[in-house]
């Protein structure tokens, strides 16, 4: 393989493929490519969604088009033993979805209380000081579990995931990948 | 469903139970081992911290509860090869002194052998696997056989992460570990690229997939994946165990009948399957008339200390293990909290993750958290440690409420650090900010909290059922035909980790098993 093709291969293959469903075709695509397409989500609902993008690219700019809601999205509709969440390292109890649904609205419950308005709906100046505040703890309104601290750590954790854990992320750094087996399969 | 009844039947095909398989398939016993996760392979190790966690529990939920929740799904395995598939492979050998707790220290348990017992099992099992090192530079090391292969490779992390060591007059060496500095036995050296963590397709580094795994298969060893086993049965009389229940991927139930039973499966689950194989004559659950099913389960005390240079660390470099370590805090009585603790020296870390460098700096996020995370791709070193927490029956494993889908119920886990383990993790945290304060890095932090690493204990082994579950075999004091292998058996843990001994331990039962197989079967 010469050195462009490999650069090639493995710029294509930056999150690893995850398989969509695409006018009723299963297709697989990297989450960013999905975000890029539109390609619906199959489980978080249209204000989750808008919550989590909000979120993480307050945690982590660019994970919002890196696909941080498709990536997580795809991965609650998969068996939880197939999963490759951090949550699932963490010791979340299954369904994940569950997880993500109470801390998304935990979080715009809060921030209603708050600051009067649910967090996508804040100036990046207020979100910024309203996670500096949650990642601490439960701030007013709430409703724990999980704790907001915990919440905080693992969508962090997820736009890590998306934006740095890849090929494409490490290339970001200006550090190789060095891949045994290139994360091109199925997720 | 019954099956052919077989001599052996082993519930977990995880470093242990592949290794005990081997051993008795070539000694002539037919075994059959029943893994509760999927056939892995050595083409499912894909590169990268997202997928490794495939790696990770999968399987039924375990509840972790306390003051100190152990990380049961992070320090557990899922699929044929187990946690060891994803094993950061130190193996430091456990001390003298870690086998006789109680009676020098006058706290925690003893075990029923001593190091002089475990140690032909230690020189074996290296000398089979291969494990790289510098037995005369390990100060510390009780009596054994020098290393097969010399050390790894240091990188220029580990050379600056030294000097504060040296600066503060610790002496260090390097970390013998399971991973291959020099081709070994038809495997490879390894190449350095810091994916041991997803699992090393390589070869470079043991696990059960290139190690025992083939021995077993060549010895005829069965393998069912996807069964997971719910309970031991017993004979009428509930004196031996006639094999065990399981249900396979179409949720079908089966029975395995087998002269001997052997609990292989992680720390957690042993217990479980145990407490939930209760009857008539067995209230408490079955080996337990000790009442000590579950009761002290141990983690390693984990602690990090960060150096951010100004020169290029190479910190992409390495093996998700450590280059160096120091063991100049191992006598359990040299510092305020009993209890021994290794540092580790030097680590090849990734961007992301449970031990990525973005969790590093926990509290940093948005444009700031980018910052850090280009300055420690190329800067940024760290120091680890392994310390001793001691048993505590208070450190449990326990039936929870919630069940499974066949009305068994889960696991829960109840774990908290005492007084003891904080006193020497605040000694730990207070000694490794001098050792990186003392290099040449102009910006340095500790972790303020303590982290938990492995899980270990849960069916403790002893002299008699008066003290423990098993005795040092891991045979049950109240089954005569039941074994248990793996962590869970530990009675202390050392401050080290314990896959090298839980690998010696195993290979002593093997032996013993073959030896004494009229008198077990029978």
């Amino acid at each position: 393989m010469t050195s462009v093709h490999r650069r090639q291969l493995l710029q294509g293959a930056a999150l690893g493929a995850l398989a969509y469903t695409v006018g009723g075709a299963q297709v697989l695509l990297s989450p960013r490519e999905a975000h890029a397409q539109g390609v619906p989500l199959k489980v978080l609902s249209p204000d989750e969604r808008t919550a989590l993008e909000a979120l993480g690219e307050t945690l982590l700019p660019g994970a919002k088009d890196a696909g941080l809601a498709h990536y997580i999205d795809q991965q609650l509709s998969v068996d939880p033993s197939e999963a490759l969440l951090l949550a699932r390292a963490l010791g979340v109890m299954p369904p994940y979805a569950n997880f993500y649904r109470a801390g998304l609205a935990a979080l715009d419950a809060s921030s209603l209380k708050i600051h009067g308005a649910k967090f996508a709906a804040l100036s990046p100046e207020k979100r910024s000081d309203f996670v500096e505040q949650f990642r601490q703890k439960n701030p007013e309104g709430w409703s724990a579990p999980p704790p907001s601290p915990f919440f905080y750590f693992v969508s962090r954790g997820d736009a890590v995931d998306v934006f740095y854990g890849t090929v494409e992320g490490f290339e970001r750094l200006g550090i190789p990948y060095m891949p045994h087996i290139i994360p091109i399969r199925k997720w | 469903m019954a099956n052919e009844k077989v001599d052996v039947v082993i519930v977990g095909g995880g470093a242990s139970g592949i290794l005990l398989a081997a051993k008795l398939g070539q000694a002539g016993k037919k075994v059959v081992i029943l893994e509760m996760g999927p056939p892995l392979g050595l083409d499912d190790l894909v590169s990268s911290q997202i997928w490794s966690r495939r790696l990770k529990w999968g399987g039924v939920p375990v509840v972790s509860e306390g003051k100190n929740p152990v990380a049961h799904n992070y320090q557990s395995g899922w699929g044929l090869g187990g946690a060891a598939m994803h094993q950061f492979a130190n193996w430091p050998r456990f001390h003298a002194e870690d086998f006789r707790v109680k009676s020098q220290y006058g706290r925690g348990l003893d075990w029923p052998i001593s190091y002089d017992e475990v140690r032909p099992y230690y020189d074996r099992i290296q000398k089979e696997v291969g494990l790289s090192g510098d037995h005369v530079a390990e100060v510390w090391r009780p009596a054994g056989d020098p290393y097969p292969m010399p050390p790894i490779k240091w990188f220029r992390q580990a050379e600056l992460l030294a000097e504060g060591f040296r600066k503060v007059g610790m002496r260090i060496a390097p970390m013998p570990v399971a991973i291959n500095s020099v081709p070994y036995n038809g495997r490879p050296a390894c190449i350095y690229d810091g994916w041991c963590e997803a699992g090393c397709p390589t070869g470079a580094l043991v696990n059960p997939q290139v190690t025992y795994l083939p021995v077993a298969r060549k010895a005829g060893v069965e393998i069912r994946t996807d069964a997971y086993v719910t309970r031991v049965l017993m004979n009428a009389k509930g004196d031996r165990a006639t094999g065990v229940e399981y249900y396979d991927k179409g949720k079908q139930r089966q029975v395995q009948l087998a002269d001997v039973v052997v609990l292989s499966a992680f720390s957690a689950s042993n217990p479980r399957i145990l407490l939930n194989s209760s009857s008539d004559r067995h209230p408490k659950g079955l080996a337990n008339s000790s009442g000590l099913v579950g009761q002290h389960v141990m983690a390693h005390i984990t602690f990090s200390a960060f150096a951010m240079f100004e020169e290029n660390t190479e910190n992409h470099m390495g093996t998700s293990g450590a280059f160096g370590m120091s063991q100049d805090g191992y006598v359990k009585d040299s510092h305020p909290g009993l209890g021994s603790y290794t540092w580790t020296i030097g680590v090849a870390m990734k961007p992301n993750d449970v031990l990525g460098f973005a969790n590093s700096q926990p509290q940093l996020f948005g444009n700031a958290l980018h910052d850090f995370m280009k300055r420690a791709s190329r800067s940024l070193a760290r120091i680890g440690v392994q310390a001793e927490e001691l048993p505590n029956a208070e450190n449990r494993v326990v039936l929870s409420d919630r069940k499974d889908a066949y009305g068994f119920p889960l696991a829960r886990v109840i774990h908290g650090l005492d007084e003891n383990s904080m006193q020497l993790f605040n000694h730990i945290r207070s000694e490794g900010d001098r050792i990186v304060k003392a290099t040449r890095a102009k910006e340095t932090w500790t972790n303020p909290n303590p982290g938990l690493a492995h899980f270990l204990g849960g069916t403790v082994m002893g002299k008699s059922a008066k003290d423990s579950v098993t005795d040092s075999y891991g045979r049950t004091h109240d089954v005569g035909n039941l074994f248990i292998t793996g962590g869970g058996l530990f009675p202390t843990i050392a401050g080290v980790h314990p896959t090298f001994t839980l690998h010696a331990l195993t290979l002593r039962t093997a032996d013993y098993m073959a030896k004494n197989w009229g008198g077990i079967a029978a």
